[in-house]
Formats: C-alpha cells, structure tokens, sequence
C-alpha cells in the first residue's frame, strides 16, 4: 500500500521485512530485463521512471516492437506467453498486453481483460492481446489509469465523474484541452493510433555495448573465443572514437535454453587493448560450458573511464611502460587468484597495535583511515605474536629493570610509560583469542645497554590483593624501534 | 591524607561526553575522600543543579563551573568564586548561547578577557592545555597573554592519562607553569566515575561522532582511565608535583559560592509605588471577595480568608500570588479566558483574586495541606489560557518584564527506551532490523527486567549473540541520559535581577525563542519562581460560545456566572450525553458517567479524578462506586484516617489522599512524603521506588491496616506517578466540565459551532460532533461561497431555532487568509461595482473579487461550496479548471464576456454514495446521509443490525454490527484489552478486543475503516459493549461507492491502490499513538 508508513505497516504484520527502496537497482533491473527480451525482437526498451509512475504505481515495463518478429515464435499469442512464462522462471511476475499501439498494448497489459478472464490465477496468465482494429472497444471499458496521465489529471477527471476511457471519447476536445492541457488529447490519440508514438530502443542506456548473433548456435569453446575478439575488436573501435577505457567488462551468452551465463573481468586502470582484456578473459573462459549451444554473444563495459589516447615515446621505452606492467600483472593475478586475494596493507583505526594494520586488496579504493594520533610511538617492526618474556619491574607501574627475551638478558638504561590501552569489548571472545586481547596492557618502550630498543607490555593491571600482588604479572616483548 | 578535589568533570550534561550522572559522580567522590568536587560540563550549567542536590545530600562542597570550549581552539575550566562571578560567567554563557545555533555557544577569549563585560572577574581559570599534541611556543605565549590580562587567578591544568609520554609530559608542563606563572593543577578529566562505564562513554563518543564502534578509532579514548580516583592514587600520579594536587582543595576552597545562594527573589515591581506586596495583596484579596459575594462575606470565608493571608504572609507568598494575579488581570482586560489550577490554585485567596472561578467552598479544600512551612517551596500555580491565545499572554510577560527578567524553563529530553535502543545498536553497527526486533522486545517489559532467552528467540533474534546482549544491557544504561534541552510548554520563570546573571539563556529550536538551561525540577530544587502558562483548547471553545451565546442569545456568561448545579445538565451527563463535553467525553469517561451518576459538582470532581491509572491501578474504583451506591458499608480503615477519606466514602482517590496516607497512614514525615511524590514523578526515568515501598507497606501494618490495603494504596501512588492527578486539578477541571456541558445542554448549536471552531482539540472529529448536533435536533447547513465565514456561524434557522452554517475552516486545506478574502470580497467588491445585493454570481466573479488562485476555487468546488450558485460539484470542478493561471483585469474579463460560448458538456451526475465520498474526501464529514446507511442493504444482508436497536437486544446474546471505525484505543492500564468504536448510520457501537483476538485479527483492527464485528452483547447499566469474537474488513465496500450503482469496474487490485489512498485518508480515525 504506497503511502502507509513504516510502523504502521509494521503494526499490522508484526513480521514484515522490510527492505529500503533502491530506484537505482530497480532501474537497473529493468534494463537487464529489456536486454534479456533482446533475444526476441532488436527493439525494446526499458519503460522511462515516469511512464511507471503515471500509471499510478503500476508497475514497470519493458517495451518490445514485435513487428513482424511474431511469426517466429509461432504467432503472437505464443510470443507473450513464452514471455511470461520465461519471466516467470526468472522469478518476476509478468503481464503482457499487446496491440496496434504502445499505448494500447500498456492499457491492455495493466488494465485489460485476458481471454479467459482469470486474471487471478497467475497458472493461467496469458496475454491480453487487442486484435486488429479493435483498439477503440479494448479501452473504452478501461480505468482512465489506462492513459497513463499524471497523477494531478487523474485527479481532477476523478472529481469530475469521467472514470473510463470511454466517458473520455464523448466529450468534446476544445473544452478538454482548455482545462487539461493536451496531454489528454494526445495520450488519447496515441493509444487510438491517430499519432505516431516511436520506441526509443534502450540502447541508449547502455552505450558501450556490442553484440553478435551467430547464424548457427555455439557449441564449442573455441567458437566463443573467436566471437569474443570480434566483440572486443568492435568494442575498442568504439571505445577509442569516444577517449575511453574499460575497466570492468560482462560478457553475456544467451544460450538456447533460456540461460544467461556471464563472465566478468576487472582492470586495475583503464584498458581497451584487446589481447590484454582477451587474456583477462583466457583465464574464466576455461571452466565455461557452452551446453545445448549459445544463440547471442553481448559485450558490454559496465565501468568505464576517461582514457586518453597515450603519445608513443620515442625513447626509453621501459620507464613509462613501468606501471602499466605493474597493473597487467596485478590484473592478471587477480583475474587469476581472485580480486580479494591480491593484497595490500592499509592503515585501520585501532589503539590495539597490531589491528592498526590490516591487509585490503590491491586496488581497494575505500577511504583510508587516518593515521594513529602523533602521541602514540609505534615501532618500526612489530612481532606477528606478543613473545613471552621474563621481567623484573616496579609496582605498581613503574618501568622494567631488566628482561629476558629469547635467552638472552636485556639491562634496561632508559624507559618511558606505560601507555596503557585497554581491550576493544565489543568484539567477541573467540576461542582463538589470546589472552592479551582481552585485558588492558600497559606498553613500555626500552633501551638496553647495548642500544637497543624495545617494545614490551604488562598484560593486565597490576592489582593487589592485601600486601599480595594478585597474580604475577605476566610481560610480552611486542616490538623492536629502530 | 592527602586533600584533593577534582576539579575537571564532565557529567552526562556533557550530552553524548559524560558517561556518569552528577549523582552518580559525587556519590562516588564522597565515597573516595576528595575534599569537595567541580562540576565543569562543557558551555553549560545545565547539570549543575542535580550535581547541587546530590552533594547537599551526601555532604560534599560543590564548586560549580564549567568548561568552556572557545572558537580560538582553547579550552579551559571556570569556577566562580562567588555569586558575582557566577552572574558574569551565567551571562557570558548566554551571549554565547545566543550567538550560537540551537545547542551551540560560541565564545572566543577576547569575550571572557574583554574589559567592558569583565567576564573574567572572580573567576577561577584554568587552562587546558592541547589533547595529544605537546603545547608549543604557541600556547605558552597564549598561556602568559591570558595571565596578564585574566582578572582572576589562573592555572594551567595537567592530567595524567597513561599515554605513555605522561612524565615528559607533566615536566614540560610544570616548565610551562613555572615560566607563565600559572601553576600547576592535577586534573583527572573525568568522564565517569568508574572504569566499568567505559563502554558507555565509548558508545556515546560512537553517538556524537555518528561512527559504528568499529571505525570510531581513535575517537575513542585508548584506555579507561578518566575516571574518579582515589586521592592517593592522584598524588601518586603526580609523585613530583604534590603541589599540584594540593592546588585542588585550595582552588574548591577559595569557591565558596553555592547555589542555594540563588534562592528566589521575586520581581519587586508588583506593588504600586512601593508598597509592600503584602498590603497589596490583602487589599486586592478584600476586593475581591466583595465583588464575589455582592451580599456579604459569609463567616466561613471570611474566617478561610484570614489564615491563608495569615500564612502567606508568614511564608511571604505574597509577590508570588501578585505575579499570577497580574497576569491573569491582563488576560482578563484582553478577553482572554483563563483558569487557574494546582495546589494552591484552589484556594479562598485565588478564588478571590479571580485567578479560579471554583468556589472553594463548593468542595471544601483545605489550603494548608498544600501550602506547608516545611515543604519551603514556592506554592504551585498552573494557568491554563486559551490555546489560541496563549502567544499574547506569553508576549505580555515578556513585554512586562522583559526578555533579560522572564525566561521559559527547559524540558530535558532524555533517553527512553526505543531511542536509547535505536541508538545503541547503531552503534554497535546492528542493522536497523535488530533494532526493530529489539525494540519490539524491550516495549512494555518494563523498566530494569533483564529480557530472557525465549523472547529473544521469540523475536527472531539470537540470545547467545554477544553484541545483542552487549546492546540490551548499554541501552539499559543510556536510559534517562539527557539527549537535548528543549523548551518547556509553558514554565516561565521571572526574576528580580537579570534571569542571565541566574541561569544561561540558550536559543530554543523555533526562530526568536530562547529558554533557560534548567527544567522544572531544578527550578524546584533552588525554589526559584515559576508560573505554568498553558494552553487549553476547552477554554478558547468556552469562550467562543460565550461569544456566540451573547450574538445570538443576548446573555452575558463567565465562568463564575453559569448558573451553579442546574439538574438538566447532571441529567444529561448521567446519561452519558457527553460528546464534546471537557474531559467526560471519553471513551472510558462514557462508560463511567451512567455508573457514577454525577449529581453534584463534587461528584464532577471525582469523575474527573477517578477515570485515571492511579486509582484504577489501585483498585479503588470499584469500591469506590461500590459504596456511593450503597452496595457495601462505608467503613474507614481508621479513625485518622476518615479524616483524610471521608468525602469519598473511605476510598482514596486523589493524589493528596495518597500523600495523606503515606503521612497519617504509614507515619512518613511531610519531607518523606514529598519525596515520595518527587521519586513517583521520575519513577520512569530512575526506578528508584523499592525502599519506598517497604517503608510505606511496613509502616501501614505497623499502625495496624490491612497488608492488602496497604498494598493497594502503594500501588495507587504508582499509579499517580505517571499521571498524578490531585484533587485540587479535578477541581478546577471539573468546572470546566460543568460549564461546557451546560453550554451543550442548552446551546447545543452555540456548542457544537464552538467545538469546530476551536479545533482541533477534545476527542472527537468534526464529523462526529456535527452528527451529535444533529441528534440534538441543531439543523446543520453546508459550507458555501455565498454564506459562510472561516469560522462556522449561526443563522437564523426555519423553525426559528438558530441553525449552524459550516465555516471554510471544514474544508480540508484551506487556508484561514483565503476564506476571509472570500467572505470579505463578497460585500466590498459588489459595492465597488455598483451592485445592490451582496454575494457572488458566478466563479469567475468569485476569482476576479476575490482574486484567488486556481487550487483555492478547486478546494472549494470539491467541497461542494457553490451551490447557491446553482453548481454541483463536478459542474463547479469543471468551471474552475477552465480559467487561466492569473485572474485578468477588469476591463479584459469584460471584452471577454462576448467569446463564443463553449459545447455544452454533459458530465456523468454523481451518484449518492459519490456524493458522501467526496464530501468526505473533502471536509472529512457529510450532510446527506451516512455511508453506512447506503450499505445497510447489503449489510443487514450479511446479519449486521444498526447500533441503535443495540439496546433492545437480550446481553449475553451474539450480535454483528458494522461501522466505520472512529476510534481504536489501547489505554495502559487495560493491560493490552483494544477499546474500538463504530460508527453507523443510527449510533456508536463499542467493541472489547481482546488481546488474543486481536492477535488475530490484527491486521484488520488495525487498518480497516469499515468493519464487520461479531461478539457477545454486554450491558452494564447505560453502557453497551461488544466482546468481539469475529471481525471483519468491509473497506472495500467503501470505494465501491465511489463507483455508484453502475457498471462495476474490475481494476486489479494492485492497480487501484491511489484512488483508495484518498478514502483511506478521508475516514480517519482517533487511534492510539
């Protein structure tokens, strides 16, 4: 129910999901969509946001001109179904108008009657479609919602009693237009087919996008690889008219059983060479099974970015040629190994140490966080494990005298702390947790005798249980400074 | 052993800082040995007043001050050393208060250094210097720039967090000390007042810096250690600067103010030239008992009016009840209608001085109960104005006193459970559906209950999740932390010096508003002044049918005039005829009256009283009609106690009653028992009942009562916590009972035309109290371009009786300047042309007069407003969308007089039920007939009688009706039982869901607005309920009519949904919020 608030909705169905709207993602959908139906006329197009919406909410739309497509499928009747059907197994609920006019076939598709007059059961659903020249006698019984008329239109010929088409088709043009404006007349005259009302196909939406359509369906590899370079020898002319780079590619196959596998490559910088995304390519093709046989191949660039045409210099050759090896390589491991698993390190925000770093993927471009606070003097090297020492310090936190680390004793010269810092509680107690990430430590940082300087830690406050020390401290040499 | 006070904390006034609240920190530092500690919020004195009560308790000295963080990058603390300087620094506070946004202050050094405001003056400062960062030659030469130019002494403060580098740290410090010469304090920074807080403090930090816990960082603090310590543990800390911690205890010693220092003085300007406010009010008192009893002072109130006068005086009350009186004296000259209520409202004085027009010895109020020595407060007085005029009575205080004298009190927004949820588990970083779920969860379970397993698992959730349980426990934690301030509804505060030099003064978040930095209680606490200036719908309905009743009916009424007790209107009332009537027009009010049979005003009070948690958690109800029908014997727990209950038959029903008890009954001192009543009040936000409790239970048994009686009468206090309702309020608001029933008893038009005039208030939709006058025999007439006003308007009716004509205020998005555009260009604009007859001809007329917009004409034509032009709706609808954007001039409408007229258009003529359902959709009410009874053919079909036969009908028999649903309550106290009211074309038929019906039928309770309920009939007396067994959703028979009686339209559901959204939104119902 549009318009019903949140808690209210929540009031009635105590067990309601609820799930913010995406207008992007729906959007997006709705292109794929349009992009799947691609498989049975050249022209569709996704409806535009408004259209929905005039329809008072109901419903998104694909477009299809199946003019003179219909034979192919065995007339039109089989065309919708198969439509809905196909839909169906896609798991969008569909309905499916068609007629003489676009806006004929909207109406119908919304608001019409089918054949056999079940509506309801979704098993049954079958295309309402309006036989030729009965346009006027399919819309006169039909909501004016048919119209798709603003919402304020609407509205207004609500108040006045004009409910249907029909009421519409009695009354007099001139005073209509005087108080509506024309988009009556015209919304009207293109559902009757008195205008022309063209179907922009989508493939405005998705420029960078190159298809081909084999005579014969693919049933080998081998015959998709060579579809694929022509793809991407199409795709880089285009690429290049228009000064751009691909940086992540989806490659589609229809195959004639109703399924669509894709292939997805990502580029660290912007490519269009088409050996070097073919190698991108080489890798993922391997595991991919033709099966009963492709029907299309589409290319299309998903990413892309500015990618100036790049001046050939004349000498030394290798300096600027450093970092586009780099990207090829990072690209083709992660092609290879996967993008999560090229890594890098990046700083995180954490007054634990050894979470102040933590590992992202290469090409990771998440905001970084900002470095530790000046006050915090952290070692050059940290221990990938707390190491045990043996300490001598005063109490309560008063500096160590001396330590033993890895067999060897250290005569503490100078020290400063403790820094104390105190465990992050609301991660959770893991079993695999060592006991040092659960109690506050007290950092010192050290010189010995011999100039070296370290890193070691109490864990724990050291407590008092009457004269007692409650437990004897227990100390860790963490890091070593410079 | 070592002396030390702290000096730097910040409490949970901090908002989103502190983790500790005052009372929490002082406790906690008492309990450590520090000398005296400093309350130093940051830009505020907001929390310095509970921290005062806290510390007067427990007996440490508070030094009150506060952190300043200033637009130059500097922060430091000031303590005021005496009243002066605390004025200078309250004042500073609210020039940068006033500057700054909403919550904002915005101060720079130069303010507090600048000689012309000598903010400084008697002030203690020091310095903080940079978190983290080692000071620089920067701050050095700051730090000796303010030393030379401070007025007061100033230090460098210096706080030893285990950052690692602290000794480095301290010793540049003390360097930095020695070469300013601003020596050296120890401060703790303190956040909490002990480390396990840290979690708090954390996830208010995650709050204020909306960051998950997570990525909050290194806005976090490192490590929990800006807690209280233990003194020893500070001159550990600080082993090479002892002076430093010694500084503490001297700097507390040298503040010696203390707030009690601020204990109200009155304005002195309310007596004539001088004169002591005494003589003032004893004169004026004098006065006014003559003109309130034209035939000689009675004895009896002669002799009342000498003790109260007797102990004001005592108590030198006198400026204070000058300051009500002045301020309803001005309301008075203004026509304003006013009323007084509160403890001391109801006495023979007020009475007198006209600020109550209950005649005390109507009810018999004792003043002293109220007004004690010992409670050294000053007395509570609440008016209640006109809410539409309210803004005036506001303006006048402030133009009387001015806006540096007379300030709004704050209200302090705490957390309460759903926010403190909503909060914590973001910032625990669990998504928004945990904390549906959660709050789900936490709803209703009560304050402090630890939620177990199984309803966690009930709710989806996992209870072994730790972040969950983490969420449950910190939310439990951040309950009743204070969020924001905001301004009061009505608290004013007035002073005799400038309120600036008392309290801060911070901008409210409406434009050209400003309140205080403390609420009610504070103000309480330091027995400072306040007036309650509220607005009551009732009172601008009351005094809109005095008006309307002096037009029409030539009698001049006030409140005091009604004539007292008239049988007619306790008729009426007993038979629950109440509809609009103040108060008693609830649902649960309707089904009282018929039980209660008021016959008195007394009766009036205690009808208002008794429909209330307080005495139905108490079980008193039922005894109490019990006995007043003589059912059972009227007996009285004690000798003492008939006393306190005598005038209602042994029952305690009243809030005092309950004090009365707690002091007679369980042998509480009147302190004690005060403080019961404080502990009640806040019983939500702190819990803190238990030792009440026991107290209170023991001490009745103790006196020997009856363990269940005494049980009883604790939980009745329980009850009144939440809403207490005393007997001196029932009194005041019983009057108003009283006049507006009258008003309805005998004008029913005058009432109802009030009633829609002054909405929106009271219970009941216009449609309802427009169908109420129509039972009552009012001829109710449309709204029309060529007769009504804004407001609606009485006419002279056919039968003589006067008819009500419905205003444009009914039309739902008019505006109020429009329709008096409309109704003024009706006459002015006709006399300009020469015509004779006012009134308009045509639209076009209408939007060349008037020159109103397109939407206006639009608004009007779906209401249906130019009949008596001779157009129905869609003939109206269809002219008004032919004109142009712009009305044109004169001469050019003329020219265009001569265009060729257009086809005749035929539009398809409404039916009936398109009628009601636009005259809904557009007013929210109809004239022509109930849309219940154009379904009533199908309906009877389906077994459903109309509501009036309901009475004709055997109880205890199954029975269907079907309405539109008007009302949908669930009170608190009827432990989840849902009260429904339908509407049909003959009456209201109650409904009783109860919960495990509702469980099931939810979804239809909640949503439809025509339903069908099957239930088993109950009468009790007058009242007719239906226990519900069955229900179902008719709605859609609604939009059916929207489709008349032609063809049927088969519109996908899904498809249809807008024109449905637009009937949805035109039966509304008064639903539980």
């Amino acid at each position: 129910m549009p318009g019903l608030p949140l808690t209210d909705a929540r009031a009635q169905y105590p067990g309601l999901k609820a799930f913010p709207a995406d207008p992007v993602e729906d959007a997006k959908t709705l292109v794929r969509i349009a992009e799947w139906c691609g498989a049975y006329t050249p022209w569709t197009a996704p409806e535009a946001g408004g259209e929905a919406l005039e329809g008072g909410g109901a419903g998104a739309g694909v477009w299809l001109d199946a003019t003179g497509c219909a034979h192919l499928f065995g007339g039109e009747a089989k065309l919708t179904r198969m439509l809905i059907a196909r839909m169906r197994r896609l798991g969008f609920t569909a309905r499916a108008g068609l007629a003489e006019t676009p806006g004929a076939a909207w109406a119908v598709a919304r608001f019409g009657q089918t054949d056999r007059g079940k509506a309801t059961d979704r098993k049954d659903e079958v295309g309402r479609i309006v036989p030729p020249g009965g346009v006027r006698a399919a819309l006169t019984p039909l909501p004016i919602m048919a119209l798709r008329l603003p919402a304020d239109v609407i509205d207004g010929l609500y108040g006045l009693g004009l409910r249907h088409v029909g009421d519409l088709l009695n009354v007099p043009r001139g005073p209509l237009t005087a108080r509506f404006g024309e988009v009556i007349t015209r919304r009207l005259d293109q559902a009757l087919g008195r205008t022309f009302e063209p179907i922009s196909p989508r493939l405005e939406t998705l420029p960078m996008r190159v298809r081909i359509m084999p005579a014969e369906p693919l049933g080998q590899s081998t015959d998709i690889v060579i579809g694929l370079k022509r793809l991407l020898r199409q795709l880089e002319a285009r690429l290049r008219r228009k000064h751009l780079g691909v940086r992540k590619l989806v490659l589609s196959l229809y195959h004639v059983d109703d399924e669509v596998s894709r292939v997805s490559i990502g580029a660290s910088r912007p490519v269009r060479d088409p050996d070097h995304l073919l190698r991108l390519f080489a890798e993922r093709l391997e595991d991919l099974d033709p099966g009963f046989g492709v029907e299309v191949m589409a290319l299309a660039a998903s990413v892309t970015e500015p990618l100036s045409p790049e001046q050939i210099p004349l000498a030394s050759r290798r300096a600027s040629a450093a970092p586009a090896e780099l990207g090829a390589l990072v690209d083709r491991l992660q092609n290879r190994l996967g993008v999560e698993n090229v890594m890098r390190f990046d700083l995180r925000e954490s007054h634990i140490p050894e979470r102040a770093t933590a590992p992202v993927p290469v090409f990771h471009t998440g905001p970084s966080a900002s470095p530790a606070p000046s006050t915090c003097r952290r070692p050059v090297r940290l221990l990938p494990q707390p190491e045990t020492i043996e300490a001598t310090a005063m109490i309560p936190d008063g500096p160590l005298v001396m330590f033993r680390w890895r067999r060897v004793l250290h005569r503490i010269t100078w020290a400063e702390g403790p820094e104390r810092i105190a465990p992050e509680w609301w991660l959770k107690a893991a079993p695999w947790h060592a006991p040092w990430d659960l109690e506050t430590r007290d950092y010192y940082r050290l010189e010995d005798v011999e100039g070296g300087r370290f890193w070691v830690f109490r864990e724990g406050l050291y407590r008092m249980i009457g004269e007692m020390p409650q437990d004897p401290p227990r100390w860790y040499l963490h890091g070593l400074f410079a | 052993m070592t002396a030390y006070a702290e000096l730097q904390v910040t409490t949970n006034f901090s908002f989103l800082r502190g983790a500790s609240r005052a009372k929490e920190l002082i406790t906690a530092a008492a309990e450590l040995g520090h000398t005296a500690i400093a309350v130093t919020d940051r830009n505020t004195l907001a929390g310095v007043v509970r921290a005062h009560v806290a510390a007067k308790e427990v007996g440490l000295r508070l030094v009150v001050g506060t952190r300043l963080d200033l637009q130059d990058d500097l922060s430091l603390l000031v303590l005021p050393q005496d009243r002066a300087a605390y004025g200078r620094l309250s004042q500073l506070l609210t020039l940068g208060k006033r500057r700054a946004p909403k919550g904002g202050c915005h101060l720079t050094l130069d303010d507090m250094l600048g000689a012309e405001n000598g903010a400084g003056e008697g002030q203690v400062w020091i310095v903080l210097p940079p978190e983290g960062k080692s000071p620089g030659a920067t701050f050095a030469e700051r730090l000796s720039g303010i030393r030379e130019r401070a007025a007061g002494p100033v230090y460098l403060g210096a706080s030893h967090l285990y950052h690692g580098d602290d000794g480095r740290r301290l010793k540049h410090l003390a360097d930095l000390a020695m070469t300013c010469r601003t020596p050296l304090v120890a401060t703790n920074d303190v956040h909490a007042h002990a480390t396990y807080r840290r979690p708090l403090q954390e996830v208010l930090t995650c709050i204020r810096e909306h960051a998950t816990i997570d990525e909050a960082g290194y806005r976090l603090f490192a490590n929990a250690e800006r807690h209280l310590k233990p003194p020893e543990e500070m001159a550990r800390l600080f082993t090479d600067y002892p002076e430093a911690v010694a500084r503490t205890a001297q700097i507390a010693e040298s503040c010696t103010f203390n707030l009690d220092e601020l204990r109200y003085e009155y304005p002195d300007e309310i007596g004539p030239d001088g004169c002591p406010p005494q003589e003032v009010l004893v004169r004026l008192t004098w006065e006014g008992a003559r003109g309130r009893y034209p035939g000689g002072i009675p004895d009896k109130v002669r002799g009342l009016l000498e003790r109260e006068l007797g102990l004001i005086e005592e108590l030198n009350y006198a400026p204070y009840f000058l300051t009500v009186h002045d301020i309803v004296r001005f309301a008075r000259g203004r026509g304003i209608l006013c009323q007084g209520r509160g403890s001391a409202a109801n006495s023979v004085v007020c009475y007198c001085l006209g600020i109550t027009a209950v005649d005390p010895d109507r009810i018999g109020l004792l003043f002293e109960r109220f007004i004690s020595a010992e409670r050294g407060e000053p007395p509570d007085i609440d008016v209640d104005f006109e809410h539409e005029r309210r803004e005036e009575v506001i303006q006048y205080i402030y133009g009387r006193y001015g806006r540096d004298r007379a300030g709004i009190a704050a209200t302090v927004i705490t957390y309460r459970t759903r926010s403190a949820v909503r909060e914590v588990t973001k910032a625990l970083g669990l998504s928004p559906d945990i904390a549906g779920a959660v709050n789900g969860l936490v709803w209703g379970s009560g304050g402090g209950k630890p939620i177990d397993d199984d309803r966690i698992r009930e709710a989806g959730l996992d209870p072994a999740d730790r972040r969950l349980r983490l969420a449950l426990t910190l939310a439990e934690e951040l309950k009743g932390f204070p969020r924001h301030l905001s301004q009061h509804v009505g608290g004013f505060v007035i002073t005799r010096g400038p309120l600036s030099e008392v309290v801060p003064i911070g901008n409210a978040a409406m434009e050209e508003r400003t309140h205080i930095e403390w609420d009610k209680d504070d103000l309480d606490a330091l027995g400072i002044l306040k007036v309650d200036v509220l607005g009551l719908g009732m009172l601008t309905c009351i005094r809109k049918a005095f008006q309307l009743i002096e037009q029409h009916h030539g009698k001049v009424l006030t409140l005091a005039t009604i004539p007292p007790e008239d049988p007619a209107v306790y008729d009426m009332l007993c038979q629950a005829d109440s509809i609009g009537v103040f108060q008693v027009e609830s649902r649960a009010q309707i089904s009282m009256l018929p039980r209660l049979k008021p016959k008195n005003f007394y009766d009036l009070v205690v009808e208002v009283a008794i429909v209330r948690p307080g005495p139905i958690q108490g079980d008193m109800v039922h005894p109490y009609l019990r006995r007043r029908n003589k059912e059972e014997p009227i007996e009285y727990p004690s000798a003492e106690l008939e006393e306190v209950l005598g005038k209602t038959f042994g029952v305690p029903l009243f809030q005092e009653q309950a004090m009365r008890i707690a002091i007679v009954g369980a042998g509480f001192s009147p302190a004690e028992a005060d403080g019961l009543r404080r502990a009640m009040a806040t019983f939500r936000r702190t819990g803190q009942v238990g030792n009440f409790r026991e107290k209170f239970i023991d001490g009745m048994i103790t006196r020997g009562y009856e363990q269940d009686f005494a049980k009883r009468c604790f939980r009745q206090i329980e009850g009144f916590g939440d809403y207490g309702f005393p007997e001196s309020h029932a009194a005041s608001f019983a009057l108003l009972v009283y006049v507006s029933a009258w008003i309805k008893c005998h004008y029913p038009a005058v009432f109802a035309g009030a009633l829609l005039n002054s909405q929106p208030m009271g219970f009941y939709a216009p449609a309802q109290i427009v169908r109420d006058a129509r039972d009552h025999g009012v001829e109710v007439r449309p709204v029309d371009v060529t007769f009504s006003d804004w407001d609606c308007t009485l006419e002279a009716g056919e039968t003589g009786e006067v008819a009500l004509r419905l205003g444009f205020r009914q039309i739902k998005g008019l505006k109020e300047g429009h329709a008096t555009v409309l109704a003024a260009a009706r006459t002015k604009g006709h006399q300009d042309d020469g015509y004779q007859e006012g009134g308009y001809h045509d639209i076009r007329d209408i939007w060349r007069q008037a020159r109103l917009g397109k939407p206006v004409l639009e608004r009007l034509a779906r209401a249906d407003a130019y009949r008596s032009l001779g157009l129905n709706r869609r003939e109206a609808l269809w002219e008004v969308r032919a004109l142009g954007p712009e009305p044109l001039p004169l001469f050019v409408m003329n020219r265009m007089a001569g265009r060729p007229p257009e086809p005749a258009v035929p539009l398809p003529s409404a039916s009936l039920g398109e009628e009601v359902l636009d005259d809904y959709a557009a007013l929210k009410l109809t004239l022509r007939s109930h849309p219940l009874a154009l379904l009533r053919p199908e309906l009877a079909a389906q077994g459903a009688v109309p509501a009036s036969t309901l009475p004709d009908r055997p109880p205890d028999t199954n029975v269907t009706v079907a309405g539109l649903v008007i009302c949908r309550q669930r009170p608190g106290t009827a432990s989840g039982v849902i009260f429904g009211t339908l509407e049909d074309e003959e009456g209201i038929a109650n409904l009783v869901i109860w919960p495990k019906v509702f469980e099931r039928y939810r979804k239809v309770v909640m949503h439809a607005r025509l339903l069908l309920a099957t239930g088993r009939l109950q009468r009790e007396g007058l009242v007719i309920h239906i226990i519900v067994t069955r229900l179902v959703d008719l709605s859609h028979r609604l939009d059916a009519l929207a489709e008349g009686h032609g063809q049927p339209l088969d519109v996908p559901a899904a498809n249809a949904t807008r024109h449905r959204v637009s009937v949805r939104t035109s039966f509304p119902s008064r639903d539980f919020h």
